[in-house]
């Protein structure tokens, strides 16, 4: 199946992924609509990790913990994306999935999604529709600096061990120069910051 | 093949779904003493909160239908005849099998039987209790509830009543409710800060005594510290005993191989089988949805192809219902405490040869994975623990992935 993958020597903190999961997931599909509104629901975070920044979510693990532990019959997988559906209509947010997640990618709160004005369980769903429409998930789509594909993992490995070659047999550039300035300003001003404390 | 499961719970009811997806054609029939398509029993509360009965069929209404199951519903086993592969229900009826699998959970666990004779005592662990209850209080426009016992069923009981807007009183005998979740510590805690979000109304150290009957009806209830309480409703939640008679004539559970079998023809799973503990190897019933799941898989893999072992059972569990506010333990809690705490979360892990052998984490789920996976792991964590406890970024798994943990995983 096709994941989100995160190189996240690319990533530049933007959080235009977050953006954009914000809208794809609100019922107005505007960023207007995502303003003040407690029920908006965000299932990518960008996280910062000493100089380091990446986005996280959830990674459709084969098996699916969080699905191995839900008591109600709300989460699925989708046998044609892969995807780790979670039904709200089901969900008694009674947290059995958090608690076995290893990444944290389940949290709890009353969304729009949710019928019985009480919070539900929400995490990403790999913008299940919109894959099946053959587009992109919205975050990979709103990448700007490549941090994020959607990608077949076999695919991915074997570009990534053929690019590693390159690199070490021709010395082509495994980043490019704008990339490598940017993460030596980011460690310098990280450790400028962390002098400071 | 013909396969009988006693039960119509979580595990058999996985145990059917595993064995029809994996293509078995075999004849199954199902006995259940209600009369309904499985049903979850951590969903069944929030029926009586107000939510569809519909979602409490976790596998579909048209369960047995959709799975070429024959039920036989409403109808308690007596006795099974392990020599003659037979099952004797109470009505007189028998079942002849080829293959058993036993999974008959456990029932609530009374004082005083007699109670429930009363018009307003309920026991609170199925969902022929969940309609009696909801009827009851639509009848009879209930205000106030008395909850006898403070486990995971008692506080799950108070919070679905306190949800549906009735004045809750809950009683349990214990210094501190989810007594067997908590230590005292984290179970002081819990309970104050589920007194201060709910305003339900906590008796501890005390015990229902008497109930005070007037006209066939409940009147009221009597407590051990001399209090009475004027009540037309009374649940009675101190416990639970497996459904292990039928099988070996007491309610101890039924003690299985490492392939889940009591003998070559009967596979016991759920909260009536006492299996090894994962990490320890106690033996004991680890009564949660998924052991009873991982049990059920277990034993269609051996059952279609001859070879599959349990590997054990994991005893953590979370209670978070109706409000926001989770309650995660797992194993136990003994060996050295380490603790970090604010004012709106408690985390505690007890530590033994360096490695975590318990834990208690209140008030959120941001570390519980990671933590449940050291855990589970057995790994070296006294180096790298008390910042994890302290996360509250939910960063601890991605720093240790990138090398910035101080200290080493062992």
């Amino acid at each position: 199946m096709k994941k989100i993958f995160v190189d996240y020597e690319k990533c530049v903190a933007c959080k235009a992924c977050e953006t954009a999961c914000a809208m794809e997931n609100h019922p107005s599909h505007s960023l207007f609509g995502l303003l003040g509104d407690k029920k908006t629901q965000v299932n990518v975070r960008v996280l910062a990790v000493e100089h380091e920044a990446f986005p996280v979510s959830c990674r459709h693990c084969e098996p699916a913990w969080c699905m191995d532990a839900c008591p109600s019959g709300a989460i699925s997988r989708d046998s044609e994306t892969g995807a780790v559906i979670l039904n709200p209509d089901m969900c008694k947010a009674c947290a059995m999935c958090a608690m076995v997640c290893p990444f944290d990618a389940i949290s709890f709160k009353e969304t729009h999604r949710a019928r019985y004005g009480r919070d539900v369980a929400y995490k990403c769903d790999l913008c299940n529709d919109r894959v099946k429409n053959n587009e992109l998930p919205a975050c990979v789509a709103a990448c700007h600096s490549g941090a994020l594909s959607f990608r077949e993992h076999d695919q991915l490995r074997r570009d990534q061990a053929v690019k590693n070659l390159r690199v070490y047999l021709l010395g082509e550039e495994k980043l490019p120069k704008n990339f490598e300035l940017y993460r030596e300003l980011r460690r310098k001003e990280f450790a400028q910051r962390s002098g400071e404390k | 093949m013909k396969i009988v499961t006693i039960g119509t719970g979580m595990a058999a009811a996985e145990f059917v779904d595993v064995l029809r997806k994996e293509g078995s054609q075999d004849e199954i029939v199902m006995l259940g003493n209600e009369p309904f398509p499985p049903y979850s029993p951590c969903v069944i509360p929030f029926f009586l909160a107000g939510e569809p009965l519909t979602t409490v069929y976790w596998k579909g209404e048209s369960f047995y239908r959709n799975k070429g199951v024959t039920a036989l519903l409403d109808s308690a086993v007596a006795e099974v005849d392990a020599k003659r592969h037979r099952v004797r229900l109470s009505n007189g009826r028998t079942e002849n099998y080829d293959r058993l699998f036993f999974a008959t959970g456990a029932r609530s666990w009374y004082p005083q039987p007699q109670w429930l004779e009363t018009n307003g005592v309920f026991g609170f662990k199925t969902l022929t209790d969940m309609l009696a209850i909801d009827d009851y209080i639509r009848e009879h426009a209930t205000r106030r509830v008395v909850v006898f016992g403070g486990g995971f069923i008692g506080v799950d009981a108070a919070l679905a009543l306190w949800h549906r807007g009735l004045e809750v009183i809950l009683v349990h005998r214990n210094t501190r409710l989810l007594s067997q979740m908590t230590d005292e510590d984290g179970g002081v805690f819990a309970t104050r800060k589920l007194r201060e979000i709910t305003g339900i109304d906590v008796r501890l150290k005390t015990t229902v005594t008497d109930i005070d009957i007037r006209d066939g009806a409940l009147r009221g209830v009597k407590m051990s510290n001399g209090d009475s309480v004027e009540t037309t409703m009374l649940i009675v939640a101190i416990g639970v005993s497996p459904n292990s008679e039928p099988l070996v004539g007491n309610d101890r559970g039924v003690v299985v191989d490492e392939t889940l079998r009591y003998d070559p023809h009967i596979y016991v799973a759920g909260d009536v089988a006492v299996t090894p503990h994962a990490l320890t190897g106690e033996p004991a019933i680890y009564a949660t949805y998924p052991n009873a799941m991982l049990q059920a898989r277990t034993a269609v893999r051996h059952l279609l192809h001859g070879d599959a072992t349990y590997n054990g059972s994991i005893n953590t569990n979370v209670l978070k219902k109706h409000i926001d506010f989770p309650i995660i333990s797992a194993g136990t809690f003994e060996g050295d405490p380490v603790t970090w705490q604010n004012q709106h979360l408690f985390r505690r892990v007890y530590l033994q040869n360096g490695k975590i052998n318990g834990y208690q984490l209140i008030g959120d789920t941001r570390v519980s994975g990671y933590i449940y996976n050291l855990y589970c792991a057995q790994v070296r964590v006294d180096k790298i623990i008390a910042p994890i406890l302290a996360d509250n970024r939910g960063d601890s798994y991605y720093r240790s992935l990138m090398g910035f943990n101080q200290g080493q995983l062992g």
